[in-house]
């Protein structure tokens, strides 16, 4: 293999890495935000849940009486992580999808890295984007 | 009771003219700023273009703001043509506006107000805007209602993406809503999280045989990819001006019925540059530096001049590209003399780029350039010809002859222009030279014949 073919596969190569780490962060996503909302689904349920002082907990595939309260700080701990997790991960998206568009030689995408107008402030603005 | 919303539909056809300009694709330079000799409907004047290269590169950077530049030559150098390419390869995120010289007299808004709104239009701002939403196509919507009528909805909202399903617990305001819209299992829908407010997007393709008669506006979309609960980021371009429009917009009803806006007040203004000035600092905002071209700026008068000179000087001010083909003429509404018709102090700032009239064979492509242009197929013969009479009379009167010719050509149902119908149409229309001669000879026979004005200085 000469010199520019080599170069050639080493930048597709380069490509393809990108645009798999950019999948790779998007599949994360939706595998945490699964589990979020399952989590969300799971303290509806014990809201609900009003009879007894213990509830069945599937761990794995076991199932284990828990205090109830006890369960609920559990969950709500976890979906403060998770949260947590998705908001690092949406950050570096950013970055990665911006890596792939340079490496392929498309414009950049800008303004995405500003932080976001407050609420009042889009409100007060709205006319203009409805165009 | 409940009232659909019916989306709004704006699908107009846009009806392409043929521009003076409407061949120029952009500046026709290459990586290195080298201009090529015929590109992107950009024909000679190298230097000028290369020079105009330059400031579009920096414009681009955002290197440059307060900077005034002009565009000096002959009439039909293409001085009108190099602002094109540059508003061209600017691109849609930059803006770029473009007003006559003329424009800025009217009865309704002083001459400075309507200078300063085409400075502000020229400045655009970058915005973020952000929100968390539930997107899902709806599965199954369960509600309960209690039996005596009275008393807590409760229910259950089922939304899936071609990844995951879940299962939300309605309140009773969630349900109000959700019977208000009318949603149903099938509809793809949007639930805004911080303010709970939905939106129906469409019913997903997989129902669309759910009935068989539909109503026209109902529109079918694929059921939403990836996780449920998802961030939309959406920048937004708007330019300053836009900002001071609803802000000094009355408000009420009145607000209706003010189409234009007039004026705006200098309150208005600096409250706006404050805050954006504010956001910029916090991040949120970016502020891009436009284009403003003024095209014929001899037609501008002292006034203007001096307000342009200390306009250039704010923070928030964009490229101004100047155009005029005057020499050393009278300032406008003055008596003294300047070159371009432009104040020496104004001179003093500008970077001044020259355009140099056309050789035969530039005119030449140029005329090849519009044949395409206007759909006019050209002989070699009638293409030599008109090279001619665009080099003896004007570059402009020889444009004007294509698509006549092209049209007395279609009268006798040819497919090629030939030196006939140009000479034809040579005959039918007078250009400047021949116009003026039989001005001179009949000049007895037409009206107000008695004075002799000097004619205008166009050089």
């Amino acid at each position: 293999m000469d010199s520019v073919s080599q170069r050639v596969l080493e930048y597709l190569t380069e490509v393809e890495e990108g645009a798999e780490e950019v999948l790779t962060i998007k599949q994360q996503i939706v595998d945490l935000d699964s589990r979020r909302n399952r989590n969300r689904e799971a303290l509806n349920a014990l809201k609900t849940e009003v009879s007894e002082e213990k509830v069945k907990v599937c761990f794995g595939n076991m199932f284990i009486k828990f205090p109830k309260l006890k369960t609920r700080e559990m969950i709500q701990k976890d979906q403060e992580q998770l949260d947590k997790e998705i908001n690092e991960l949406r950050k570096g998206l950013k970055a990665k999808v911006n890596r792939l568009n340079e490496m392929q030689g498309k414009p950049e995408l800008r303004g995405y890295s500003l932080s976001p107008l407050s609420t009042d402030e889009i409100k007060a603005i709205n006319s203009l984007f409805k165009r | 009771m409940a009232t659909t919303k019916v989306p709004e539909v704006r699908d107009i056809t846009r009806i392409e003219r043929i521009g003076a300009h409407s061949h120029i694709r952009g500046l026709g330079l290459d990586d290195a700023l080298e201009p090529r000799q015929v590109s992107q409907g950009m024909v000679g004047q190298l230097a000028s273009r290369r020079a105009a290269g330059v400031i579009l590169e920096m414009i681009k950077d955002g290197h440059i703001a307060g900077r005034a530049v002009l565009i000096a030559g002959q009439p039909g150098t293409g001085k009108t043509a190099i602002a094109m390419g540059i508003a061209q390869s600017l691109g849609p995120d930059t803006p770029f506006t473009a007003l006559a010289g003329s424009e800025i007299f009217s009865l309704e808004m002083s001459k400075t107000e309507s200078l300063s709104q085409a400075f502000r239009k020229a400045i655009g701002v970058r915005i973020k805007e952000e929100t968390e939403i539930i997107e899902g196509e709806v599965v199954e919507i369960q509600i309960d209602r209690p039996a005596t009528g009275t008393g807590a909805k409760v229910g259950k909202l089922t939304l899936k993406t071609t990844e995951m399903e879940t299962i939300y617990d309605l309140g009773n305001k969630m349900i109000d809503s959700l019977s208000k819209d009318k949603v149903q299992a099938g509809d793809v829908i949007t639930i805004d999280k911080a303010t709970g407010k939905i939106s129906k997007l469409g019913r997903s393709f997989t129902r669309a045989r759910d009935y068989d008669a539909m109503g026209a506006q109902t529109q079918f979309v694929q059921c939403p990819e990836g996780e449920l609960q998802k961030r939309k980021e959406v920048v937004h371009t708007v330019s300053l001006h836009e900002i001071d429009v609803i802000n000094s917009r009355t408000q009420g009803f009145l607000a209706l019925f003010s189409g234009d806006t007039g004026e705006i007040k200098s309150e208005v203004r600096e409250q706006i540059n404050a805050k954006v000035c504010e956001w910029r600092e916090e991040g949120k905002a970016e502020i891009i530096p436009g284009v403003l071209f003024i095209d014929e700026v001899h037609m501008l008068d002292m006034e203007c001049f001096s307000f342009l000179n200390r306009a250039l000087e704010s923070d928030l001010s964009p490229v101004l590209i100047m155009a005029t083909n005057r020499g050393i003429t009278c300032i406008r509404g003055t008596k003294y003399q300047s070159p371009h018709g432009i104040p020496i102090d104004l001179l003093d700032r500008l970077l001044i780029i020259a355009t140099s009239p056309y050789t035969e064979k530039e005119t030449r492509q140029i005329l090849k350039i519009r044949c395409e242009e206007e759909d006019v197929e050209l002989s070699e013969e009638a293409h030599t010809v008109l090279t001619r009479i665009g080099m003896e009379t004007s570059l402009r009167y020889a444009i004007q002859l294509i698509s006549t010719a092209g049209l007395v050509c279609r009268k006798r149902k040819g497919t090629e222009v030939q030196v006939e119908d140009i000479k034809r149409v040579y005959s039918l229309f007078l250009d400047e030279a021949r116009s003026s001669q039989y001005m001179k000879e009949y000049q007895d026979s037409f009206l107000f014949n008695e004075k002799e004005t000097p004619s205008m200085d166009t050089t």
